[in-house]
């Protein structure tokens, strides 16, 4: 096991490059979060809409993204398709991510929208607004805020998924921990460290989840 | 309170599961060490064709494999193959996870530092491949390119000394598959392997042979009986053909001796 002072040594050694990595770590996750949350809602309204033929394509988006493994299908979208159309690797890693995310995105959404009251829509309704009208000033406040628990979660599951594009060979921060780790002949030092990284980045990204409830919550007094 | 010293004995004898699990070598009468003392566990890394490569009954084949069987056999041990990513086979070897590795592994001085070599078993060189269409021919031609390489080999620190455009990957071939379909602008591998990809239908082209490099067994430093008995093994090797025979049979020719 290494030192306590070798880790710290090397922690500050490598902050430049681990820093640079963490940056393309956060721009994967937000792209794929923002991302997702828009596939997310767009099959959750889909899932809503009483339209047998629409809730079964969200059905079939669901199963087919949440039933197999996301490295699976980043290897798809890297490899696969290089046959018919060369996707460039952040674009490779970001749409899986997104199309992954959107698939759990959208049973979170999907429910939060059914918890909400009942009469709610039918308020809305009697004042002569539109479903559509409703669904977005009425309901969809509302649900989005029950939802930001489960949210919350999934930004974080990934932020963590976003570690799979290193075998696209991506300089995100765990492929920068094992290359340096081998280059080094010291495995464990820089896989702690980069934990170190990854932790600090989920404490910031629960704290923006926490602060966006709290600002959410003031309709509650 | 009883259940207190229950529960306390319980997780001390999972404790003591998790401690055995690091347990000794098994030391034998000539003073070498091994994990098992009637088998060679040799490590390798499968991705490396064809000096390692995965069966469709996930053993390993290949030269590496052929010539840690023979060394197994030479010395009256049992062979077992251990494979391990070749970016942490050194680090494996030190750590005790297999006896040795014969996974092609370039003599240099910064992995000297960490790990013993025996004689070389083979004699190859870093080469640069590229799709049909590059332009690139030479090193000079990689400057400012994006390369492709394995992570912890050698050909890593090559391509740097040239471009600092560099991806990694856990294996050769996944690199060369990747230029094969369109990415990147090179790859650095062995000479022998890019050949054999090539030979398997990957769109590449071999550039300009970089260097000539030797390739031994790595074995911890630690154990310093067994490198002598690996050294002897591969001797003998040498001297009846066997090494000869491997390298006919996987290139059609003898890359075990050194070159003129």
């Amino acid at each position: 096991m290494p030192s306590f002072s070798h880790f710290f040594n090397i922690l500050t050694e490598t902050k430049g490059v681990f820093l640079k990595a963490m940056l393309l770590t956060l721009e994967l996750t937000a792209v794929s979060i923002i991302l997702g949350i828009v596939i997310g809602l767009i099959f959750a309204l889909l899932k809503n809409s009483k339209i047998k033929v629409l809730e079964l394509i969200s059905d079939a988006y669901v199963y087919l993204v949440r039933g197999t493994p996301l490295i699976v299908q980043i290897f798809i979208l890297y490899f696969g398709i290089s046959g018919i159309f060369l996707l460039p690797d952040f674009w490779a890693a970001s749409i899986a991510l997104a199309l992954h995310n959107g698939a759990y995105i959208s049973e979170i959404l999907r429910g939060a929208i059914q918890a909400v009251d009942k009469g709610q829509l039918e308020a809305g309704r009697s004042l002569g607004m539109t479903k559509a009208l409703t669904l977005r000033r009425i309901i969809l406040p509302q649900a989005f805020r029950r939802a930001l628990p489960p949210l919350g979660n999934q930004f974080i599951i990934s932020l963590k998924d976003s570690s799979l594009a290193a075998f696209i060979s991506m300089n995100e921060l765990f492929n920068v921990a094992t290359t340096l780790g081998s280059n080094n002949f010291d495995e464990m030092t820089y896989l702690l460290i980069v934990a170190v990284y990854y932790l600090l980045l989920v404490a910031l990204l629960t704290f923006i989840v926490n602060r966006i409830e709290l600002k959410l919550a003031v309709s509650d007094r | 309170m009883l259940w207190n010293k229950k529960i306390l004995l319980f997780f001390s004898l999972i404790g003591l599961c998790f401690l055995s699990a690091c347990a000794e070598k098994e030391k034998l009468a000539d003073g070498s060490e091994l994990i098992n003392k009637n088998q060679f566990v040799f490590a390798a890394s499968g991705e490396f064709k064809p000096f390692s490569y995965i069966n469709d009954d996930l053993t390993m084949s290949g030269f590496d494999i052929e010539v840690g069987e023979a060394i197994a056999k030479e010395m009256g041990l049992k062979p077992v193959q251990k494979r391990i990513k070749f970016k942490g086979i050194v680090e494996g070897v030190k750590t005790g996870r297999a006896d040795a590795a014969v996974a092609s592994h370039t003599i240099n001085p910064q992995r000297s530092k960490h790990v013993a070599f025996t004689t070389p078993y083979y004699y190859s060189g870093p080469q640069i491949f590229t799709r049909p269409d590059s332009k690139i021919k030479t090193v000079k031609d990689l400057k400012g390119k994006e390369v492709a390489v394995a992570k912890g080999s050698t050909y890593a620190d090559t391509a740097s000394q040239y471009t600092n455009k560099i991806k990694t990957y856990d294996s050769d071939i996944t690199a060369l598959q990747a230029l094969s379909g369109g990415r990147h602008d090179a790859v650095i591998t062995d000479f022998v392997t890019g050949k054999s990809a090539a030979q398997e239908g990957f769109e590449i082209k071999a550039q300009q042979l970089i260097s000539r490099s030797e390739q031994a067994i790595v074995l911890p430093k630690d154990n310093p009986k067994l490198l002598k008995r690996v050294n002897q093994s591969l001797e003998k090797l040498r001297e009846d053909g066997t090494l000869t025979r491997i390298s006919m049979k996987y290139f059609g020719e003898d890359i075990t001796s050194k070159p003129e």
